[in-house]
């Protein structure tokens, strides 16, 4: 395989990432306007002038196909890449999709973070949850792993509290939860697989910099 | 039947046939290419104490050993790496001798890695191990035998990337960050992770202009024109030492005549504990992490008793098959098989004539003739 004609691919989280990504991405003269074609029953897109490949992905996926090496670069949520954990270069932080992780619950269950008991946690992120209980609040908690609708969790009395994305807290004060610890902040990032940033070195970093140049 | 004793464990699989061959073969033109050389073979055992293992490695990867106690109650552990073990053996056995040792080994490596990552935990790694010789010559010398070893399995387009540690070392030193600071910035910074390093090193109040050289460095990578650039950033002797030293062995490797494959890259970082100078990793098309890693570890074999610098390289024989096959690398095939049919009236004949074929070195098999 000769170097000139390979592909670089981009694996890129699906849902309210991609929109803003694309746009991006056209602001540094690369289109591919039928990855945000909701119509298409395509699952891999080409821009054949710049020989680039883009695929959509489930957000959790994609730094695994970055780390295999199935997709040079990728653009997922700092919470996936936390959550999976997997040996890949996190190169450029893009600013959008911010929100943070957090612990939430009912008022009621703030007291229950200044005591080391024994407490159960629903969230989407166990590894998240588990280190940041055990790392750094050093406090023992049954940690349940649920995959979706994770406010449910106190409500109906299955967990203490939960830990969960938070944008607006809109969700929360509806089903009448509230913010009761901040984890980290959350945004978009790049990633890259540690082959192709030596193998494809000049084009990914000129890529990487007309990302940055562009935000 | 028992259906559940068909399949084998997640992690690890069954090699036969062509594959197995095609395993064969590999392994035996890198082996032949470490003989030309040089390097003798050496074989340890699978497994050993855990304190073999257990200081060089994260406490992370700790976690991912295969352990399990002996009658005494002692932890043993399946090796994941040899190079420990070489280490424990040449400080054994080669205590006073202070001359070069050079040696090679092919084998299985065991490492209790997550399910369902598309990971294998039993790989097969080749390897090979110069001791008692620090200069540069021996660093070039493992380089060049890397080159060597992979362009002999028919591999053509592939990388070497080299780094040295001592490079950002010697910045941090400068900087005056301390050694808790310096592993939070080294964390991030083997992801390539600037801004949470910049964030880790604001935090920390270190200087503007040292935050930008230490960001600077993940992005050190390059043919050997780099080295001049990173050179004229630092003025700390340590990072220019190891820029010095990196730039005397691009010329002899230049001497090797390999210099189409090397690349710099000094944001190279290990969280391998044991690497103490230059590394170096071998990265090609169609797998997702290097096929091979190097370094120099100058201070693991004081651990078992002699102090003597070191150097060596492992390849990853799963993931370089993986490359050779998606490369469509061509392993050349054994040679067909003669089928010679018997009965039971001509049978000495057919076996003499099948030893025959044997005696010069075909592969014959004798099959009964079922009418």
């Amino acid at each position: 395989m000769k170097k000139d004609d390979r592909y670089l691919t981009f694996a890129l989280g699906k849902g309210r990432l991609v929109n803003s990504t694309m746009e991006l991405l056209e602001k540094c003269g690369i289109r591919c306007e039928e990855v945000t074609d909701k119509s298409t029953r395509k699952l891999i897109f080409t821009n054949e002038e710049l020989k680039l490949k883009f695929f959509l992905a489930k957000g959790p996926d994609v730094p695994t196909y970055v780390e295999l090496g199935a997709a040079d670069i990728g653009i997922v949520g700092k919470d996936t890449i936390m959550e999976e954990n997997r040996s890949v270069y996190e190169v450029l932080d893009l600013g959008f999709g911010k929100c943070r992780m957090c612990v939430c619950g009912p008022e009621s269950a703030r007291d229950l973070l200044n005591h080391h008991e024994m407490i159960r946690v629903a969230s989407k992120y166990p590894n998240i949850a588990r280190d940041y209980f055990y790392n750094r609040k050093n406090q023992t908690v049954d940690i349940i792993k649920l995959n979706g609708s994770v406010e449910l969790g106190p409500i109906v009395n299955l967990s203490d509290v939960i830990v969960d994305i938070v944008e607006t807290g809109s969700t929360l004060k509806e089903n009448g939860l509230t913010v009761l610890e901040e984890i980290c902040p959350l945004s978009a990032r790049v990633i890259v697989n540690q082959v192709s940033m030596q193998m494809e070195s000049a084009r990914i970093r000129s890529l990487i910099e007309d990302m940055k140049g562009n935000l | 039947m028992d259906r559940k004793l068909l399949h084998t464990p997640e992690g690890v699989r069954d090699l036969y046939g062509r594959e197995c061959s095609d395993r064969q073969k590999i392994t035996s033109l890198i082996n032949k290419k470490m003989k030309t050389y040089g390097f003798d073979c050496i074989d340890t055992p699978t497994f050993e104490f855990f304190d073999v293992f257990s200081k060089e490695i994260s406490n992370n990867s700790a976690r991912e050993l295969y352990k399990f106690f002996d009658k005494d109650g002692q932890t043993m552990v399946l090796r994941p790496d040899f190079t420990p073990s070489v280490a424990r053996c040449v400080s054994k056995y080669f205590m006073e001798n202070d001359e070069p040792v050079r040696f090679c080994y092919n084998g299985k490596t065991f490492l209790n890695t997550h399910n369902l990552q598309g990971k294998l935990k039993e790989n097969t790694e080749i390897g090979a191990e110069l001791m008692n010789d620090g200069s540069i010559y021996a660093d070039a010398e493992m380089i060049a035998l890397l080159v060597e070893s992979l362009t002999s399995t028919g591999l053509e387009d592939f990388q070497i990337s080299i780094g040295d540690a001592d490079y950002y070392n010697g910045i941090c030193e400068e900087a005056g960050v301390d050694a808790e600071t310096e592993s939070e910035i080294r964390e991030q910074m083997t992801n390539r992770n600037t801004f949470a390093a910049e964030l880790v090193m604001a935090e920390n109040n270190i200087p503007e202009k040292y935050i930008n050289l230490i960001k600077s460095v993940s992005t050190c990578i390059g043919d050997a024109s780099i080295l001049d650039n990173a050179g004229s950033l630092v003025s700390n002797e340590r990072s220019k030492k190891a820029i010095n030293r990196l730039k005397e062995l691009y010329k002899v490797l230049c001497s090797y005549g390999i210099e189409e494959f090397i690349s710099f890259d000094l944001g190279m970082l290990s969280k391998f504990n044991y690497y103490t100078g230059v590394m170096f990793h071998a990265y090609t098309y169609g797998v997702g992490d290097a096929i091979a890693k190097g370094g120099r570890y100058d201070n693991l074999l004081g651990r078992f008793g002699k102090n003597a610098p070191a150097i060596g390289f492992m390849i990853n024989l799963d993931d370089l098959m993986t490359a050779l096959y998606r490369q469509k690398v061509k392993i050349k095939a054994d040679k067909a098989c003669n089928i010679i049919e018997f009965n039971d009236d001509n049978f000495d004949k057919c076996l003499s004539a099948a030893q025959e074929l044997r005696a010069e070195g075909q592969r014959v098999v004798l099959k009964k003739r079922t009418d």
